[in-house]
């Protein structure tokens, strides 16, 4: 450690907890305008409580934070430490407060990016369809399993991307980079893609176990169709909803001519 | 099973999960898998929240909330869909008939939650405003309970879309005992149908940039699991 980091405010391991508890409820009062600014401000706030002892230095800090704040809330937690370690040099007179602002503003966005393309449109799909696909072997515990597998990988990158902030400040890009998580995400996608085009023909199966009767291989073969066709029709908006219906009306037709 | 009384465990619990899927942890316990597996087991019917939670876990795969927009709200198609399947039943489980009534009746719920998580937005934008107020004013203690203030809106309002949803299979369960036995069979039939098209739908909501060979090859190996265990003699 140097001295310049010696001579930096400490702030306690307790603090740090509570400021990553709080920003389990970043986006409480996510709005339009600010988005997600009130959710940042109060996860900061005991920490700036730490930092700044005086009342006006203390408001200047929150009012900071106060401004336009968006970005994926697992990947916020890089920003919160990344700001908790700016504030920290700030307070001991290091940095200009601008330094602060000027961090968040320039790795939200690209945190953004990246959160949404890793959690929300590949581990979460991923974990979803898998767990759905092995719902006829395992059961409710297949429910447990989406759970287990989605939140060790959630809460140990949203801990470790804290910690990173926290240690490495505007250094967490190059960390972040070699984790290679675009790529990994690639992989979850075509996962989540095979999962559900088994499921495809699990639940054609199940349509002639259900009927057991003649003519019900053609139901499932129609079902079969009407999925692909649903596949390659969805960028039409209602397209799902409108296969959803014509599928079971499908069902009930069949119903009623084969009796 | 059922009665009135459970529909405040319906709207307690929708509540709840609306406010996770947001507001508070995102863990994925709002996702439909986990939440009409829950709210099948809070009703004395897990099966039936599993399987529905199944359906609507593939039909909603793709839904993410990306910058300012906003998907279909899942967990309100989940657990409203479950409450009314469940509330619906006259006798101790609901059957894949009722499965599949009640996913025709609520499972378009998403775009209306949708819509109401539009109409609160101007909740919280005063709530902020309010505390950027606030805070000019030095009140910051105050300034900052206002993002917890900000979590009644959302608990009310889907804690209400629920039970009302949840409210309507009560409403309807003098009336599916009177439906014709065609009619229920056909019912029962089209639940395996539309899983098939949800998990279609999973497949594009994969967003995998080759959805297309990955679905192929998923259902290929499918494939080859059930002519195994078709011959292996389940069929017969």
């Amino acid at each position: 450690m140097s001295d310049a980091s010696d001579a930096l405010p400490r702030i306690p391991r307790i603090v740090l907890f509570r400021v990553f508890l709080r920003s389990l409820l970043l986006q409480a009062s996510w709005n339009p305008k600010g988005m997600q600014n009130l959710g940042l401000a109060y996860a900061l706030y005991p920490a700036l409580e730490v930092l700044y002892p005086e009342r006006t230095a203390l408001q200047a800090a929150v009012q900071r934070h106060l401004a336009f704040f968006n970005t994926h809330p697992y990947s916020a937690a890089a920003i919160l430490g990344g700001v908790l370690y700016h504030e920290r040099r700030i307070a001991a007179g290091q940095e200009p407060p601008s330094q602060a602002v000027a961090f968040k503003a320039a790795l939200m966005g690209p945190l953004a990016a990246l959160g949404d393309g890793f959690f929300w449109l590949s581990l979460k799909p991923a974990a979803g369809a898998l767990s759905a696909a092995l719902v006829p072997w395992l059961g409710l515990w297949a429910v447990l399993l989406f759970l287990v597998l989605y939140n060790a990988v959630h809460f140990s990158l949203r801990g470790w991307l804290f910690r990173l902030g926290l240690e490495q400040g505007d250094g967490l890009v190059v960390s972040l980079s070699r984790v290679r998580l675009p790529q990994r995400g690639a992989l979850l996608r075509n996962l989540a893609a095979a999962c559900a085009g088994g499921l495809v023909v699990i639940a054609a199966q199940r349509v002639v176990q259900v009927t057991g009767q003649r003519g019900s291989a053609l139901l499932a073969l129609a079902c079969v169709a009407l999925a692909v066709l649903t596949y390659m029709r969805m960028a039409w908006r209602p397209a799902r909803y409108v296969a959803l219906y014509l599928a079971a009306g499908l069902a009930v037709l069949s119903a009623a001519l084969i009796r | 099973m059922g009665g009135w009384y459970q529909l405040g465990i319906v709207g307690l619990y929708g509540g709840l999960l609306a406010l996770e899927r947001r507001a508070i942890l995102q863990a994925m316990f709002s996702r439909p898998l986990v939440a009409s597996t829950g709210m099948g087991v809070l009703l004395g019917d897990p099966t039936t929240g599993l399987w529905i939670g199944v359906l609507l876990e593939l039909f909603h795969l793709g839904g993410a909330s990306l910058g300012a927009s906003l998907p279909e709200h899942e967990t309100l198609s989940a657990t409203s869909t479950t409450a009314a399947a469940v509330l619906m039943a006259p006798g101790e489980s609901a059957s894949p008939a009722l499965w599949s009534l009640s996913i025709l009746l609520c499972g378009g719920s998403g775009s209306f939650g949708r819509w109401l998580e539009r109409r609160l937005d101007a909740d919280t934008a005063r709530r902020a405003e309010q505390a950027n107020t606030r805070a000019e004013h030095g009140a910051l203690g105050k300034a900052m309970r206002e993002n917890l203030w900000a979590l009644w809106a959302p608990f009310w309002v889907f804690g209400g879309a629920t039970v009302l949803f949840g409210g309507l299979g009560l409403l309807l369960r003098p009336v599916v005992t009177d439906l014709s036995g065609a009619l229920m069979q056909g019912l029962t039939w089209a639940f395996p149908a539309m899983l098939t098209v949800a998990a279609a739908c999973g497949v594009r909501g994969s967003r995998s940039r080759e959805a297309g060979r990955w679905g192929t090859l998923g259902g290929l190996a499918a494939l080859l699991w059930v002519v195994g265990w078709w011959l292996g003699g389940e069929g017969a």
